[in-house]
């Protein structure tokens, strides 16, 4: 013992650690929905650059070729009024997509200014906004939407997406409040007041940024939602006229097709819907469970 | 010493309203003056109504009672606080207790340290935003690479010396420090005190400063005053207060100070405060600039 004395300091229970090899950096594309990503971005093209792909004139009748099987002229067949559906997705897919995106901006515009209010607004004012927002959530939406369309008239691209935007923002608020309760706490936002920044200098610098990972995933469901009302609405004949092509409005000659037994007519837009929505819905929950692991890294 | 008073609190007292029936009075019937171009320190335990005050002076709580005057400018008036509105938020500024919370995680520093500006539309004196911002950086000892870091890429100095360029960029009379150097390791904390009282020669701001170590308090402040459960029990020169404490609380809360000599800090007397001159009361000048809070009938 008294030789080991003088010798050296030791850690007790230190081992050396095993020599790690750095893995390789994950590339790029790793771990994102790319798929996904790249049949959404196809269709989204598609629909943008309609003109170019179309083989015949969408809205055009062909009244001499009505009900068509797909063949080599037709691609996907024709309706029961002679159009040419194949032309008519990609035309219609614009109509849809629109719709889509623009009553989600209406949407998340209003959740995030209504939820930030709420979320600064003292309690009384807060609980009073949430109750109502709640007795609107608690109403169909669906029965809203018509409610607001008999109420604005005739229907068109831009009536319906202001109408369902109007309709679906309470959850994305109720979201928004909840962060912004939590937010508004923190030392930045008092020192920012301290500073002489106004509601909506705090909401856009401070507020938006922090909480815009959490919502991002309802927001790319509310383009599916969307979506899916429009073509809700019209598959009941209550949306878009026939004459104004789009998803949802070629999905409403599908009662005629059942008849004629032509599978095309349904089948085909259907396809189409249904592949644009699971695309959104894979990349919603990508960016959910990234925005996830970025909160637990900071 | 140029005596020009800058604010003056005037029985300030603030409650808070824990439920229907129990408020706790985190500041009770506090008084004092602070003159233009000191460093006035605050101590206390905690709870004892420090931060309290800051953020009244702030604006950030509107007291129960009392008022504050800053230049003679009721601040918790809301017409005279419209009327000096952009005075009072560009001249006074505030540095917080926990840099990683009083940063916004999105927010790069050059943002951060410029968002005042961009507020009140001031060109800075240096041009651009950015270079206002480098300015400031390197002023408080920062290198102009961390311009463009998020706060999370940074150490707790060194948010904390972001927090303080973000107050200096609007080149503020009044700087409230909220225990500014807490949640900061010893050297660090040696450092931005060093940095304090370099700033304060150099701008010449007058500065509460909050903290409860009081080593650093006697090494910064002109004067101190002593907290205890929401009132303002002694308020005098660091030298006076530290050499000569007269309230119990004070001597107790010195006697508290831990000596860096083991065979005097074995030896070292703790006092054992009984709470007796506590209660109402009013301050007593004792000597030139010395104010101890004395109860109302009888000279102890």
């Amino acid at each position: 013992m008294m030789e080991t004395a003088n010798d050296s300091f030791q850690i007790v229970g230190q081992r050396p650690a095993p020599e790690r090899t750095a893995r390789l950096p994950k590339k790029w594309f790793q771990g994102k929905p790319l798929i996904s990503i790249m049949i959404l971005a196809a269709i989204i093209l598609g629909c943008l650059c309609a003109e170019l792909i179309m083989t015949k004139d969408p809205t055009y009748m062909d009244l001499q070729n009505y009900n068509q099987a797909p063949n080599r002229e037709f691609l996907f067949g024709t309706d029961t009024m002679g159009r040419d559906i194949f032309s008519m997705l990609w035309y219609g897919g614009r109509i849809s997509l629109t719709i889509g995106v623009l009553s989600t901006f209406i949407s998340t515009f209003l959740a995030i200014v209504i939820g930030s209010f709420c979320g600064i607004a003292p309690q009384w004012l807060d609980s009073l906004l949430m109750r109502f927002t709640e007795i609107f959530l608690s109403i169909p939406s669906l029965l809203l939407i018509i409610l607001f369309q008999a109420v604005w008239g005739k229907a068109n691209v831009f009536s319906l997406s202001v109408v369902i935007g109007l309709t679906s923002w309470t959850s994305i608020a109720k979201v928004v409040r909840t962060e912004v309760r939590q937010i508004r706490n923190n030392e930045y936002v008092i020192a920012s007041r301290c500073m002489g920044g106004n509601f909506f200098h705090i909401l856009w610098k401070h507020l938006t940024p922090n909480f815009l990972p959490s919502i991002m995933f309802m927001v790319v469901m509310n383009i599916r939602s969307a979506i899916i009302s429009e073509s809700t609405l019209s598959f009941m004949g209550i949306g878009l006229p026939l004459e104004i092509i789009s998803w949802g409005s070629m999905l409403s000659l599908a009662e005629k097709a059942l008849l004629t037994s032509s599978w095309w007519i349904i089948l085909i837009p259907g396809i189409f819907l249904i592949t644009t929505l699971l695309c959104m819905t894979n990349i919603g929950n990508y960016l959910r469970r990234s925005g996830n692991q970025k909160e637990s890294n900071l | 010493m140029n005596k020009e008073t800058l604010i003056e609190v005037k029985n300030l007292t603030h409650r808070f309203s824990l439920s229907r029936k129990i408020a706790v009075n985190a500041v009770n019937d506090v008084s004092f003056q602070i003159y233009k171009g000191e460093i006035l320190g605050l101590v206390g335990e905690s709870g004892s109504g420090k931060s309290t005050i800051a953020r009244c002076l702030m604006n950030i709580y509107t007291p129960t009672a009392g008022k504050i005057l800053y230049k003679g400018i009721n601040i918790h008036d809301p017409g005279e606080f419209r009327k000096n509105k952009k005075l009072l938020q560009t001249r006074r500024q505030i540095i917080f207790q926990d840099s990683a919370s009083s940063l916004n995680p999105r927010m790069k520093a050059a943002d951060i340290i410029a968002e005042s500006l961009k507020i009140h539309h001031i060109t800075p004196p240096r041009g651009t935003c950015q270079k206002e911002a480098a300015f400031q950086m390197q002023y408080v000892g920062l290198d102009e690479s961390f311009l463009d870091r998020y706060p999370s890429e940074l150490s707790g100095g060194q948010r904390q010396r972001i927090a303080i360029a973000r107050a200096l960029a609007m080149d503020p009379e009044f700087l409230a420090a909220d225990e500014p150097i807490a949640a900061l390791d010893v050297s660090i904390q040696a450092q931005v005190i060093n940095l304090f009282k370099h700033l304060q020669q150099e701008h010449g701001f007058t500065f509460l400063f909050i903290a409860h170590d009081l080593a650093m308090v006697e090494y910064l402040c002109d004067r101190v005053g002593v907290m205890y459960r929401g009132r303002l029990v002694e308020l005098a020169p660091a030298k006076e207060l530290f050499a000569n404490p007269v309230h119990g609380y004070t001597r107790t809360l010195l006697s508290a100070i831990p000596i860096p000599d083991p065979i005097r800090e074995r030896n070292r007397k703790l006092v054992v405060y009984d709470e007796s001159d506590f209660g109402e009361g009013e301050m007593k000048e004792i000597s030139p600039g010395h104010f101890v809070l004395k109860p109302y009938k009888g000279e102890r």
